[in-house]
């Protein structure tokens, strides 16, 4: 049986899903989130994983820091395997020679979702199959060395975005993830971060009481790619939310619900000025920034007003 | 060192701490002043933090034409003081070469547990760069000690390369690869071989291999000790815990655990010593201490 | 064991529902839609109690199959040219994984120009990668060999994925008669699928950990041991078969090779025209036989020396090219495979039969002429395409 922690009056699931001993960075943000990612799921889960700093710093043979069933196969196709996983549970427990409540969870990084496997998640999703799909963002592809993806923030320096005299760096907008899932139509859609645990982890335990796709995308600071220091990783996240960059909300049935009232924005400078990669920005940029987040801040509390 | 015969470097350091470059500008430093070498780092998924390697080979005259990794180096750089005790930096390391360490200690002190068939060279570089850069990042400083210690470059010639590679901040690591330079004591070789770190390494035959390369034993990377990674570890001062539990909830590792008396305290195999869970204490019960002092 | 005249992909599709698949995953391409299309029908009106995933791309077919099968469940898929290329990747992640997903591949030629119409340029294009290959020459066989490959691939001494080649159009659109087997002696024959590393809460196992240097070469080779030891099971499961059925299959297939001086050498549906061009060059006086490989991967070494070691000529008809290269695949592989022998026969090689063109009876005659005459001459070092207009 689980045992459990008391963390600020809340029980929390002892269990460790990723063991110590993992080679991610240290202040990795996204090994964090997996961490509490594996407290809510518990241990009736198949884990399908991406390629990407996830899988290189957990599954070095001939050991594996996992502590549930996993799989690996390549960059690309999480969200298809998990179809396969899936299909093969409903197969077996037809014939009862399967837990037919073991949940698949697929993950990957913000390129294996956004970029290089986009076809393959939109097409798990527009299948209905049962499963959750989680997308740990940490803005780039750090386990090749920082190079921009789709998700990559307007303004950052990459190795493949970097700024200089001529260019700020990255020059296009995240693309929304949360609203690509949304227009699948699935039943749950939820935004989260390391640094708000228990709203991370109520989360993921709503994900898995739904019958069908759903899809959490967590924001996951790292201090390797975004040149900040290893002990704000939780600090940076706060902010990140609190700026209303990375907004917390859910998107259930349609329906969009945020999950903090914020009236005030901090002001965005407040975020970009702790990290490297954005430390070149000029204040006409920074301000150009606050005007785009104020406007997609309003518009996102707009769908929840209507909703 | 004799540059008639090729050189041969290798490089321990952490992933973050630039070890690459240090071989980088040993390299580029060479070739300006007219000579054959080579650098390149150890490819591998180690991450920050990570003990990790990096190469060098050097020869006045002839063309480089070795690939493979050195495994009996002429030349043993030390960019961390913890690597000394959890990895085997003497391993393959040629009589009559160099081992260069970086440490607080003295020579007189580390004598005793690095003196071996070769020369012993240190200097305190974390201090260097401390006072110079304002960083504790010693990959150039190191320079200058390889440059004292091994003989084969001259110190000026690491300028071009420094100034390319660190533009605006060039003149600060200039100077403490200067500093270093003239202040590397080094000790003679001495007969014999010191105390050396074992590292035991299984890895399983072909045959020993399950089909597919499946992993049977759930969660047994715990044997892995990132604890080794670390340059700051946590003190916790309970007298201020009220046992809230968030150093807990936020550890990236899942190092920390409760003890019996309802305390937390964090696993120092684990702990990589990121600081987190100094930070996020609300009551300020833990503090980071450097573990090289 | 009753008679009935039906498509290839048809009798193909049966043959996956009596080894009662539980999960299906594919993308319907030209010419292997129709066995596609037949197994959703067969699930979807309940004759087949099975997951069919109608993925979105070929890549993600493969995908779920990796996902199915680890999970426990028996597997199966179908594709042809492009689709294949595009799974070229997930190819190798199933046999290193060990995964006995089974897939017929209906052949075709790759583009461009686009060409939906057979050749064997596909099968070439993943060679390597790890599968036990075979090739059928006509329905019956490809519902045989099917049967087979889910017996061969899920043994636990071999678990590795099988590849059934059946030409595209000509066997795959082409009605014939073919034996159905009592779906009794099939349950008696293919036992329940039970992966032993099956991704399962009850005893969590990690698959597809990263090799660095120092175990990528021990995996390597523990993998391709395996997979030549997987001979022993093929030719086991071939017998056992034959005990069932009455029909015999061999790693490399000989015909009116006895007494013959000159042979042949195809894979795939055009062996049984090639058999007539024999005929009738027999009836002419030659001493010509013809050879044809039936075991692509692993490749039938031994087999392919017994049968070929009284020839004076092999005539290696391709139906691919090997780009800049030694052009004809095959005779390359045939060449290598021969030539530690101390007595060999001359290699000719010839290509042919791409993007669907056709090989007449009369074609193949001219074509082992052409042989006999380049081998007497010591015409070996070029090759020959047959059937092209202009100079």
């Amino acid at each position: 049986m689980n045992t459990t922690v008391t963390v600020t009056k809340r029980l929390v699931n002892s269990f460790e899903q990723l063991a110590p001993g993992h080679r991610a960075c240290l202040g990795c943000g996204e090994a964090l989130a997996v961490r509490l990612v594996g407290k809510a799921l518990g241990q009736n889960v198949i884990i399908v994983s991406a390629t990407g700093c996830m899988e290189i710093i957990s599954s070095q043979y001939p050991f594996t820091s996992w502590e549930v069933p996993w799989i690996h196969t390549l960059f690309e196709n999480a969200s298809a395997v998990a179809s396969g996983i899936e299909a093969g549970i409903r197969a077996l427990s037809r014939k009862g020679e399967f837990n037919e409540k073991t949940k698949v969870v697929a993950m990957g990084g913000d390129g294996a979702t956004s970029d290089i496997g986009l076809q393959a998640l939109s097409g798990a999703l527009e299948r209905r199959h049962n499963f959750i799909y989680i997308c740990y963002d940490n803005e780039a592809y750090m386990n090749t060395g920082v190079q921009r993806s789709s998700a990559t923030p307007y303004g950052a320096s990459t190795t493949t975005s970097p700024a200089s005299k001529i260019t700020i760096g990255q020059t296009t907008w995240k693309k929304n993830m949360p609203a690509i899932v949304a227009a699948h139509d699935v039943p749950y859609v939820a935004t989260a971060c390391a640094s708000y645990p228990f709203d991370l982890m109520s989360k993921v335990q709503k994900a898995m009481n739904v019958d069908g796709p759903s899809y959490i995308h967590i924001l996951s600071v790292c201090p390797t790619g975004w040149r900040s220091s290893t002990e704000s990783v939780i600090g940076l996240g706060r902010l990140a939310v609190r700026t209303g960059i990375f907004p917390l909300y859910e998107i259930e049935d349609g329906r969009y619900k945020l999950n903090m009232q914020m009236d005030k924005l901090h002001p965005v400078e407040e975020y970009l000025k702790q990290q490297g990669r954005f430390r070149h920005l000029s204040p006409e940029v920074i301000a150009s920034i606050q005007t785009r987040v104020n406007a997609d801040y309003a518009k996102l509390k707009e769908k929840a007003t209507r909703s | 060192m004799n540059g008639q015969q090729t050189t041969e470097f290798r490089w321990h350091g952490r992933g973050g701490q630039g070890a690459v470059t240090s071989a980088e500008m040993i390299a580029l430093a060479a070739i300006e002043e007219g000579k054959f070498a080579q650098a390149f780092p150890s490819f591998g998924p180690e991450r920050r933090g990570a003990p990790v390697l990096a190469f060098n080979r050097v020869h006045d005259s002839i063309p480089i034409k070795i690939r493979s990794g050195v495994t009996n180096p002429d030349v043993v750089v030390v960019l961390d003081p913890g690597l000394l005790t959890i990895i085997d930096v003497m391993a393959g390391l040629k009589e009559n070469g160099v081992l260069v360490i970086n440490s607080p200690k003295s020579l007189s002190e580390l004598k005793k547990d690095y003196s071996g068939p070769w020369n012993l060279a240190v200097v305190d570089a974390t201090k260097i760069a401390r006072k110079e850069l304002g960083v504790p990042i010693v990959n150039t400083t190191m320079l200058g000690a390889v440059v004292k210690a091994v003989g084969i470059i001259k110190l000026e010639s690491l300028n071009g390369p420094i100034k390319e590679h660190f533009g605006a901040r060039a003149p600060s690591n200039i100077t403490a690869a200067r500093e270093a330079y003239e202040q590397t004591q080094i000790a003679p070789p001495v007969k014999t071989m010191p105390k050396r770190v074992e590292v035991l390494e299984v890895l399983p035959s072909w045959q020993e291999i399950l089909p597919g390369c499946v992993v049977t034993s759930p969660g047994s990377a715990k044997q892995y000790r990132t604890g080794d990674w670390r340059s700051k570890y946590t003190d916790f001062d309970y007298s201020r815990c009220i046992k809230c539990g968030l150093c807990y909830i936020f550890c990236p590792e899942g190092c920390i655990e409760q003890r019996p008396d309802g305390y937390f305290e964090s696993n120092k195999y684990y702990c990589k010593g990121c600081g987190i869970c100094a930070t996020e204490c609300p009551k300020e019960v833990i503090s980071m201490i450097e573990e090289a002092s | 064991m009753k008679r009935i005249g039906m498509e290839g992909s048809l009798a193909i599709a049966e043959a996956a529902k009596a080894a009662h698949v539980d999960v299906v995953a594919a993308y319907p391409i030209t010419p292997q839609t129709h066995i596609v299309e037949k197994l959703a029908e067969l699930v979807a009106t309940g004759e087949l109690k099975a997951d069919y995933i109608p993925v979105e791309s070929e890549h993600s077919a493969m995908s779920a199959c990796l996902g199915s099968c680890a999970v426990g469940a028996r597997t199966f898929t179908a594709t042809a040219g492009q689709g294949l290329e595009l799974m070229h990747e997930v190819l190798y992640v199933a046999s290193s994984m060990r995964l006995p997903i089974i897939m017929v591949v209906v052949n075709r030629s790759l583009s461009a120009p686009l060409s939906v119409w057979g050749d064997h340029s596909d099968v070439m294009a993943v060679r390597d990668c790890g599968w036990i290959q075979m090739f059928a020459e006509n329905v019956q066989q490809a519902y045989d060999l099917t049967l087979c490959a889910f017996k061969i691939g899920e043994d636990h001494s071999v678990l590795f994925p099988v590849m059934v080649h059946v030409d595209g159009f000509h066997l795959s659109h082409v009605i014939e008669p073919y034996f159905v087997l009592n779906q009794e002696d099939i349950d008696g024959f293919i036992p329940p699928y039970r992966y032993p590393y099956a991704l399962n809460p009850a005893k969590p196992v990690t698959l597809g950990a990263f090799g660095p240097p120092n175990v990528y070469t021990e995996a390597k080779k523990a993998q391709e041991v395996a997979l030549l030891s997987t001979k022993k099971v093929i030719l086991n499961t071939w017998t056992q078969f034959k005990k069932l059925s009455g029909r015999s299959y061999n790693p490399v297939e000989v015909y009116k090779t006895d007494d013959a001086d000159v042979a042949l050498m195809t894979m795939g549906s055009f062996s049984e025209t090639a058999m007539l061009a024999i005929d009738s060059l027999r009836s002419q006086g030659l001493k010509v036989g013809l050879v044809r490989l039936r075991l692509w991967r692993p490749f039938p070494f031994d087999e392919l020396r017994a049968a070929v070691s009284n020839l004076s000529t092999l005539i290696v008809f391709d139906r691919a090219i090997s780009s800049g290269g030694p052009p004809g695949p095959v005779a390359s592989e045939i060449r290598s495979a021969l030539y530690p022998m101390k007595t060999r026969p001359k290699v000719v090689s010839f290509i042919g039969g791409l993007g669907g063109r056709d090989v007449t009876v009369q074609a193949f005659e001219k074509l082992i002429k052409k042989g006999i005459e380049k081998a007497k001459a010591d015409q070996l070092t070029d090759y020959e395409m047959i059937e092209v207009r202009g100079q």
